[in-house]
């Protein structure tokens, strides 16, 4: 850490890890209804409820985590302190203050209504105005700089794309087509386009201090894979295009260009493992790496190979809207974005706190039991979609009654999802007792 | 490679994908009205869209397969249920469906359901490339002629009570060979007032069916035996 100013990190990542924890509880609740029928909940924090929080959580505290990873990498790239640590915590509070009154609002029934963009419009206007604070904070800061590298230059590009792409969420349309239309400018266009910006940007950087190779290696490959991203990304929205009354010449593109998207991540696995075998200098920090390594193979599984496997019109006919998403949701947000947070989390916490060596006993054993965990819960999630698939769709049965055969796997799914917790609490306990002499184990 | 020719693949790379997604999207914009029939699409589907969202059933049912997978998907749902038992179904599920996995009874004035009707009509027609796909099973087995009465016994719902050859629910008693114990006139006063056999029935009445409708119906269920 060369910047006093990079602190302003910390309390991001505070906020990131806490509401991950109750991401993770909200997501115990939401499972539990899958195991029973009975839902003693009904009326007071009914399915609907339960999963929106759960899923406005993820997408918050992964934000978090990108603002955070932002004010901690951009004054070490452009070589200065950040221009406003007073606008970085006015940003902080209200974006936490709007996520409270969202969360709140769900429970006594304020929505509006669609998924992952149930945030109540004048909310939504509010989250506008904590990205334009943060946006100009960031571009103000990068202007002060004599030397503009490529890794600050793409992270400002995935996060002004970040932003705009949101806008497409905001507006109310009468025709369901259209706003699922737009609706997708939003979830695809992040998640397989600004999402994989900024997280390539983050982990380029990571990985370039902590393995002391090549700055012009890493940047270049920077540029192909987040080109490449792009290139499969953008066109590759068709996917979402072919059921919800948009023409037929999408299952053509959708299918061709999204079936090239794990290339780039790919690529990524290939360029994380060159990067740490070509390392100038000893990795101290094995943490940091774990996380590192771990994500871009989680990445491409999660994204990669369960993207694919039901990403052409062919196959996705059947399993479109089936638990076959579901598992894909789960792991590819775990494996791209929630731990591309944990490595830059584990990377910067060491040095904002200014430990030369601590105890990472701790962070491993979370390292692995999250991870084994969420295979586990991705995998029971798969066999219920095959089920699903097979005894709905193509057998005709009823949903409900199908429902009933695949209940051995939700309960497999939620028991996994307790291993899962128990990892997220060992890291949220290492979190906050990082460095300190007596480490509760 | 040069890292200026890496450069290059970035910026042509995201130019070329961004141009073929606008130029799409430009053409799509111009075919959904028709494909939707947005013609059909008057101020009560709007309203009922936004009753639609407003109470966030789309947390727990997908609609053109997108959204919560805790309920069944509804883009296809008026092709098999009546408006009546729509109205019926929203105003109080668990009484209508009393289905293992349960809806909550989320209270909608009646001018909701309406609105939510007209919307899910609309919904039904948009033109989905066939999605959901005819099960295979069913291809399969083409031959068969569904007769009427299925169609109103799954357009009723009765199935949420009563199972046929294992299939449905099993409030009431299994129908798979009604028409050995029960003769027509029974079962046609069954529907039409389900106290007149047990004054404590929870079954609802059908005498509101249309004539024809429940001659079917009687058709078919005393022919199963
Ligand atoms: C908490 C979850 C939940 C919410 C919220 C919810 N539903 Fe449902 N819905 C269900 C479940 C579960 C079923 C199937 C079993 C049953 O009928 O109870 C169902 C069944 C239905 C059916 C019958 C489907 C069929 O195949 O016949 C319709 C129609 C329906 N819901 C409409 C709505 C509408 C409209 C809303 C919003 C106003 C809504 N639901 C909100 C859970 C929910
Ligand atoms: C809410 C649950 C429910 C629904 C919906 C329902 N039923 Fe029933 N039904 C019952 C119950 C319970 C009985 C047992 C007798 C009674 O209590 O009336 C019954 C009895 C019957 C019987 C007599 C069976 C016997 O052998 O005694 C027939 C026939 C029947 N129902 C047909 C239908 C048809 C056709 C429909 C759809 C149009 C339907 N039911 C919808 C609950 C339901
Ligand atoms: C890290 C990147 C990714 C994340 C976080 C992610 C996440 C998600 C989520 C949450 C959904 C469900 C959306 C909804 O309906 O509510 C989804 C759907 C989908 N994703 Fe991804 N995804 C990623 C990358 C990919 C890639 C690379 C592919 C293809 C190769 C892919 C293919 C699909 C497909 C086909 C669907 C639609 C599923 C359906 O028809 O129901 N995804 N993704
Ligand atoms: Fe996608």
């Amino acid at each position: 850490m060369k910047y006093e100013s990079q602190k302003i990190a910390y309390k991001y990542f505070v906020l990131a890890t806490l509401l991950f924890g109750l991401q993770v509880v909200f997501g115990l609740i939401t499972g539990a209804k899958y195991v029973w029928d009975f839902d003693p909940l009904i009326n007071i924090l009914p399915f609907n409820t339960s999963r929106a929080i759960h899923i406005n959580l993820l997408v918050v505290w992964l934000l978090f985590g990108f603002m955070g990873g932002t004010y901690y990498l951009v004054p070490e790239e452009a070589d200065t302190e950040i221009y406003s640590p007073w606008l970085a915590n006015l940003q902080l509070y209200l974006f936490a203050a709007i996520g409270v009154t969202a969360i709140a609002g769900y429970i006594a029934g304020w929505s509006w209504g669609m998924p992952f963009l149930e945030q109540p419009t004048i909310l939504k206007i509010g989250i506008v105005v904590v990205a334009l604070i943060f946006l100009f904070n960031i571009f103000m800061t990068m202007m002060k700089t004599k030397k503009w590298t490529v890794i600050q230059g793409v992270l400002l590009g995935g996060l002004v794309m970040l932003a705009v792409m949101f806008l497409f969420g905001i507006f109310f349309m009468k025709n369901l087509t259209t706003q699922y239309y737009f609706w997708w400018w939003v979830i695809h266009l992040w998640v397989e386009g600004a999402w994989e910006i900024v997280t390539g940007a983050i982990m380029a950087f990571v990985l370039l201090k902590l393995t002391g190779v090549d700055r012009a290696l890493v940047e270049k490959w920077l540029y192909i894979e987040v080109g490449l991203v792009l290139f499969t990304g953008i066109a590759g929205i068709g996917h979402h295009y072919y059921w919800i009354g948009t023409p037929n010449y999408w299952l053509w593109v959708g299918g061709i260009f999204s079936a090239l998207e794990p290339v780039p991540i790919l690529f990524m696995v290939i360029d994380t493992l060159r990067d740490v075998k070509e390392r100038k200098v000893e990795i101290t920090n094995r943490l940091a790496l774990y996380w590192a390594v771990g994500c871009a193979v989680m990445h491409f599984l999660g994204a990669g190979v369960w993207g694919f496997a039901h990403t052409l019109p062919q196959i996705n006919q059947w399993t479109h809207g089936t638990q076959v998403t579901a598992a894909h949701g789960h792991f590819a947000f775990f494996g791209a974005y929630a731990m591309l947070n944990l490595t830059m989390i584990y990377f910067a916490l060491p040095q904002i706190k200014g430990l030369k060596v601590f105890n990472q006993r701790l962070g491993m054993k979370a390292f692995w039991t999250m991870n084994f965990f969420m295979i586990m819960m991705v995998l029971a999630l798969s066999v219920a979609g095959v089920i699903q698939t097979y005894f709905q769709r193509v057998l005709g049965m009823d949903y409900l009654t199908t429902q009933g055969f695949m209940k051995l796997w939700f309960a497999v799914f939620w028991v996994s999802a307790w291993g899962f917790a128990i990892g997220a609490l060992m890291y949220i306990v290492n979190f906050f007792t990082i460095g300190k002499k007596q480490v509760a184990v | 490679m040069t890292k200026a020719q890496a450069k290059a693949i970035f910026v042509w790379g995201t130019v070329l994908s961004a141009v073929i997604l606008l130029a799409l999207t430009y053409n799509s914009l111009s075919q959904i009205p028709q494909r939707t029939h947005a013609d059909r699409l008057d101020a009560q589907v709007a309203t009922g869209k936004w009753v639609w969202q407003k109470h966030n059933c789309n947390d727990c049912h997908t609609i053109l397969g997108i959204g919560g997978y805790y309920a069944p998907d509804l883009t296809k749902v008026m092709s098999y249920r009546d408006a009546d038992w729509m109205r019926r179904f929203l105003n109080d599920p668990g009484a209508v469906w009393p289905a293992s996995r349960k809806m909550p009874n989320l209270h909608l004035k009646d001018q909701e359901i309406t609105d939510l009707i007209a919307f899910l009509s609309w919904v039904n027609g948009i033109d989905t490339n066939n999605w959901p796909p005819k099960p295979m099973a069913a291809t399969a087995s083409a031959g068969t002629v569904e007769k009427p009465g299925e169609a109103v016994y799954r357009a009723q719902g009765c199935s949420a009570c009563h199972s046929i050859g294992g299939v449905g629910g099993h409030v009431g008693p299994d129908l798979t060979k009604v028409g050995s114990r029960r003769d027509r006139e029974w079962i046609e006063e069954q529907l039409k007032d389900p106290k007149s056999h047990n004054p404590n029935s929870i079954m609802p009445s059908f005498a509101k069916l249309p004539e024809k409708d429940r001659e079917d119906l009687v058709d078919y269920l005393s022919g199963l035996r």
